[in-house]
């Protein structure tokens, strides 16, 4: 009970200290609207010249709230990986193992306080953009609900991804170059732009077998879309993500603290 | 008259070619930092192709343009961009440094400030930004020479509009203090816009893209120069990218005179 306390403090610093950078907020918005504004152009176009008012089971407005919600997922991700990498360096990582929290523990509960309140800041902007833009969808609170059941899962295996990021700062110069391909595979095969029924036939089927559909296309397709069928697939997909994402992390972090020397001073 | 010119042009030339010299070097000091930089650089535009890729495999066809025309701007702008910023990379550096007042340095020098102050740093991930958009247009595109040539002069051409509008938004910092994150955000409206096809937008919009977020002259006139291979076309590149230059120059000189030093003590290692 203690230790949930302790958690949920620290999940609750991190989301109040992410309230205090208002022009962070702001410039993440701004970007956000570009974007949305860029890719209902696009669509409008792709719509107009199509021969049905339905492209990958979406009518225009739903495509674009599609964008809204996955945008509002990646744009809220926090730099985990930068923290872990900084932590490796300057060896802090060694004065917070002995703290009486959990280091993963620790990062994960304060990257999901911080991700929530980016994540709700870029909803609200990005649903303004869409009301403006393309007009309401239906919403159901049954769907509402399946969506939130498969969008903190989501952020987990984000986390894990970023982490794994972070610790090969035990190996590597620069975790940069890392974090740039990881946020790409997650951009380009997660279905951040384009539903996964927009990708060619033959490799949807591989795109759905990888986590990153299950951290963007299916919280995105849910919110639309919602169904039955779609949250199982993900619920597995999810659950495959996660016991990989965990086991690498486990394994990485086992092996990388052989390597951790600190001095005093 | 003409001779001083062409010797300070030369001289310019000299000077740009020690910096960057100086820059790299400083740079593969961390060998494998720059490197795995440079390659993230690459795979992110690549990553972006790969996305076009599968968008034009389902829609061919969207207005008019088709996959090859928008390899083409993302070569021309990558291309643009890496050069810009390689060479001048302390254009990024320039709001956060006139609201800290760390312009004394340069201002001490005899040469001009601007150009000194823009050659002062390189951003590494520009050159993999470069080495893309050269890579993408020899090998997707397969030009003829007279095209091989064009691309070549203009990837140049919009690096200069890439300064300018670096210096453009930069200098945001002489009027309104910090002017860091409104600059980033300047900068980055006419990078995303600069890469998405011109005939999705018209009215207002299109207008804008011309004026206050020059997108059109570092990727759309360009990008149509290379189809029609005109002269017209060449110069309408051409003084699109110089009139963003002179406008940032302005902007620059205009509001250093309001710039107020940070008293900082400073040395350039």
């Amino acid at each position: 009970m203690k230790a949930i306390a302790k958690y949920t403090w620290i999940a609750y610093t991190a989301a109040r200290s992410n309230l205090a950078y208002a022009a962070e907020a702001m410039s993440r918005v701004v970007f956000m609207t570009v974007v949305l504004y860029i890719f209902m152009r696009l669509w409008a176009v792709v719509y107009a010249g199509a021969v049905t008012d339905q492209l990958a089971g979406l009518t225009h407005r739903k495509m674009l709230w599609y964008l809204v919600i996955t945008e509002a997922i990646i744009l809220s991700a926090p730099r985990v990986w930068a923290e872990v990498d900084q932590d490796v360096r300057t060896g802090r990582m060694a004065v917070q193992l002995i703290h009486p929290v959990s280091y993963v523990l620790a990062h994960f509960v304060m990257s999901m306080g911080e991700r929530v309140v980016r994540f709700g800041i870029n909803l609200a902007a990005g649903s303004i953009v869409a009301l403006i833009l393309a007009g309401p969808i239906r919403l159901t609170v049954s769907g509402l609900a399946l969506f939130l059941v498969v969008l903190p899962l989501a952020f987990v295996l984000d986390f894990l991804g970023n982490f794994l990021v972070g610790l090969c700062a035990f190996w590597l110069e620069s975790t940069t170059g890392l974090a740039v391909i990881y946020s790409r595979l997650v951009m380009l095969l997660g279905g951040v732009f384009l539903p996964i029924e927009i990708y060619p036939k033959g490799l949807q089927p591989v795109l759905r077998m990888l986590p990153f559909a299950s951290m963007i296309y299916a919280p995105g397709r849910m919110f639309v879309e919602p169904h039955s069928g779609l949250l199982r697939e993900t619920i597995i997909m999810q659950g495959g993500g996660l016991i990989v994402f965990a086991t690498l992390v486990c394994v990485v972090q086992a092996v990388a603290l052989r390597r951790l020397f600190s001095n005093g001073g | 008259m003409e001779g001083d010119v062409f010797k300070s042009l030369l001289d310019y030339l000299h000077l740009i070619a020690a910096y960057t010299r100086i820059n790299v070097k400083a740079q593969l000091e961390y060998r494998g930092a720059f490197f795995s930089q440079v390659a993230a650089m690459f795979i992110n535009d690549a990553a972006w192709v790969v996305f076009w890729t599968f968008f034009f495999t389902r829609f061919p066809v969207l207005h008019g343009w088709t996959l090859t025309d928008v390899m083409t701007l993302w070569a021309v702008v990558t291309a643009g961009f890496g050069i810009a910023f390689g060479v001048m990379g302390n254009a990024h550096q320039l709001a956060p440094a006139i609201a800290h007042g760390e312009l004394d340095l340069w201002l001490s020098h005899p040469r001009a400030v601007l150009p000194h102050f823009l050659l002062g740093r390189s951003v590494p991930t520009a050159w993999g930004d470069a080495a893309f958009g050269y890579a993408i247009y020899f090998a997707f595109i397969r030009p003829d020479f007279g095209r091989m040539a064009m691309f070549i002069l203009l990837s140049f051409i919009v690096a200069v509009a890439f300064v300018g509008l670096g210096v453009m938004a930069g200098s945001l910092g002489f009027y309104i203090g910090n002017a860091s994150s409104l600059s980033e955000q300047w900068r980055f409206a006419v990078i995303t816009f600069s890469t998405y096809p011109p005939t999705l937008f018209d009215g207002a919009v299109k207008l804008l893209l011309f004026t206050l977020i020059p997108a059109g002259f570092v990727s759309y006139v360009p990008v149509e120069t290379l189809r029609s291979m005109s002269i017209w076309d060449l110069l309408m590149s051409v003084g699109g990218a110089l009139a963003v230059l002179a406008a940032g120059a302005g902007m620059f000189y205009h509001g250093l005179r309001r710039y107020e030093s940070g008293n900082l003590i400073s040395i350039n290692g």
